[in-house]
């Protein structure tokens, strides 16, 4: 080959790019050995699949504890495992990670009966297929499993005003994300009020409900400010862009228009 | 004053003969048509990526730790930053169509043939090497996209026989995609890649001037003719001066290109970039659909095709091979489309395999 092929082709090996990979949070011993088991102990393994903790690399050992590199240790309770929780332990494993949810619901009336049945987390998140936190999860379905929804119905009405302003904020910022604009700290306060406005509904207090969301609200709103403030900016650039390709598209046609007096001269 | 100035040039340095014989005398053919302003555009296009690239490199930091920090603050804190940086990147894709415009105008009108087969071969060169400084560029802001993607496609490498374990070594300057790759990378892109470059398209455009531009190979008045073995310079008796009756249809198209180029810029920025261009590189989490950029998916997806890697890298060979040397395999003197069926055939042909693989490659 000559030398202008060789660059050609060790150019070309270079562009070859490939199939997606899994995520981390499927490389452990845990999904591998559970996957070929019979179906009870495989089904986590599909419902995990599904979930939000899967999609944010929240794996096995994360909530169960062990080791995830080892076959032989994954599930000894000396390297941390902690195998499955009772029904009044849920609220505990899980608030390790969801410390202020754990508070609220632990003060509120589902926390107080928990040793009398009261739901707990699994009741409305599922467990494996663990829901993203939603107003979706306050339902007639899933409440009047207990008790009657009004009160639910209440809570979910004062919430839903918030949860449209977190989703549109959310949606902002990754308009806002997707242009190179830095939204790390924006991120990062619409993170700290989602997580106050989702520890509020746990208390399960229409009260306090309402209180509690006009200050996240007072919250959004100030963000809200400096995505308007980032719009402003790129609006003037579109307007200044638009005038640019308008002067450029206009150039070429004032040039083609001379180029077109020259035809006479060239006997066309 | 402005006369002094001439004066003092022409009479040491002859600047009236030369600007007279290279403008104003230089005669174009009469039925020169508008895809021989591609050359310009291509011009003006990599102008810009050199003037964008400058002023990138005094706030860029080529280092894993900084990279994409640097970039960051490029878009978000350096005075029209976002401009140069989106001008850049976007430039790059622009560059692309522009130059697969100008070989596809160029294979149509037969212009590689006889006596142009140098300039043929160094604008097949100049466009790989293009291909070249997207991929190294490709790496430089640090972001998972530049991490995976250049993880992936030198791993492609090692498909080669004997030396591809040490060929993907020698590109990553180790085992791994790491801070010697980003530093390998960054001076081919800024400094290796741009020389050659730059001195490849100085011979690209010595023959053209040499050769003479060639005459478009359409109209009743058009013979295909044999080109004598000694050196001959095309010319174009009663044809157009180049300037200013060409120029300023040069300037036309790249007025309209480059508001092309700005509408891209200004109202759809990250057209050409998935969602992982904006996180930065985290070597331990590997992000799900990973695509290559549309000019290599032709690429991306023929070696899923095939059974084998080696067999879709060499069927891949195969065709630059076959592009490289098409002045020396295509040897006639016709040069009308029309009067090529064989070759049209093929052409036409080859752009809809093109398309339709890199669709293919977009949506597998």
């Amino acid at each position: 080959m000559s030398r202008a092929d060789n660059i050609a082709f060790v150019l070309t090996l270079f562009f070859l790019l490939s199939m997606p990979t899994s995520l981390l949070a499927e490389d452990t011993v845990c999904i591998e050995c559970h996957s070929g088991q019979e179906e009870r102990l495989a089904a986590p393994v599909a419902a995990w699949r599904t979930s939000i903790h899967a999609a944010n690399g929240i794996s096995c050992h994360d909530c169960h504890g062990g080791d995830p590199t080892s076959f032989a240790m994954a599930m000894n309770p000396e390297n941390g495992f902690l195998g499955t929780p009772g029904y009044e332990e849920v609220p505990d494993f899980c608030g390790r990670c969801h410390v202020g949810v754990a508070k609220e619901y632990m003060a509120g009336a589902h926390g107080k009966a928990l040793e009398n049945g009261g739901a707990q987390c699994v009741v409305c998140h599922g467990n494996h297929a663990v829901k993203k936190a939603s107003l979706d999860l306050i339902n007639e379905e899933t409440c009047t499993q207990c008790h009657s929804y009004e009160r639910a119905a209440l809570i979910k009405l004062s919430l839903s005003e918030t949860d449209v302003m977190v989703n549109k904020v959310d949606k902002n910022l990754e308009r806002l994300f997707r242009q190179g604009i830095a939204v790390d700290e924006m991120k990062g306060q619409l993170f700290q009020q989602r997580n106050r406005f989702h520890s509020i509904f746990h208390g399960v207090d229409v009260n306090l409900v309402r209180q509690e969301t006009s200050g996240v609200q007072g919250e959004l709103g100030k963000i809200n400010e400096q995505i308007a403030a980032i719009d402003v900016s790129l609006n003037k650039r579109k307007m200044w862009g638009g005038m640019t390709v308008g002067l450029l598209f206009f150039g070429g046609i004032v040039s083609m228009l001379i180029r077109s007096t020259y035809h006479d001269e060239e006997g066309h | 004053m402005k006369k002094i100035i001439i004066d003092f040039f022409d009479s040491r340095l002859g600047i009236r003969d030369i600007l007279e014989q290279n403008l104003t005398k230089y005669l174009l053919p009469r039925n020169i048509n508008v895809w021989y302003t591609l050359g310009a555009v291509l011009i003006t296009l990599f102008m810009i990526q050199v003037a964008t690239g400058i002023l990138l490199l005094i706030y860029y930091v080529p280092n894993p730790e900084e990279a994409f920090q640097s970039v960051e603050r490029i878009m978000n804190e350096v005075p029209f930053g976002w401009l140069m940086r989106t001008l850049h990147a976007v430039g790059a894709n622009v560059i692309i169509i522009a130059l697969l415009l100008h070989m596809l105008s160029v294979m149509f009108m037969a212009s590689y043939k006889k006596p142009r087969e140098l300039t043929w071969v160094s604008g097949f060169v100049i466009l790989n090497l293009a291909f070249g400084l997207c991929l190294t560029g490709y790496l430089l802001p640090w972001s998972q996209l530049s991490f995976w993607a250049t993880t992936v496609a030198t791993d492609a490498a090692g498909a080669i026989p004997v030396v591809g374990d040490e060929l993907v070594r020698f590109m990553r300057g180790g085992s791994m995609v790491n801070e010697a790759t980003l530093g390998r990378f960054f001076a081919l892109h800024v400094m290796g890649m741009p020389l050659l470059l730059g001195g490849l398209i100085g011979f690209h455009l010595f023959c053209v001037r040499r050769s003479g531009v060639s005459r478009p190979p359409f109209g009743a008045e058009y013979e295909s003719r044999d080109y004598p073995d000694h050196f001959e310079h095309e010319e174009h008796p009663g044809g157009i001066p180049f300037f200013p009756n060409y120029v300023i249809k040069d300037s036309a198209v790249i007025c309209f290109f480059l508001a092309f180029f700005l509408a891209i810029v200004f109202f759809a920025p990250n057209l050409f970039f998935p969602e992982s261009a904006f996180e930065p590189a985290d070597p331990f989490v590997t992000p799900p659909h990973i695509k290559p950029e549309w000019y290599f998916l032709w690429a991306y997806q023929t070696l899923k095709i095939f059974p084998s890697e080696i067999i879709g890298l060499g069927i891949q060979g195969l065709f630059m091979t076959l592009l490289a040397l098409l002045p020396f395999i295509d040897r006639g003197p016709e040069r009308r489309p029309f009067q090529r069926p064989l070759f049209m055939t093929c052409y036409v042909l080859g752009i809809l395999l093109f398309v339709a693989i890199s669709i293919w490659g977009h949506y597998s």
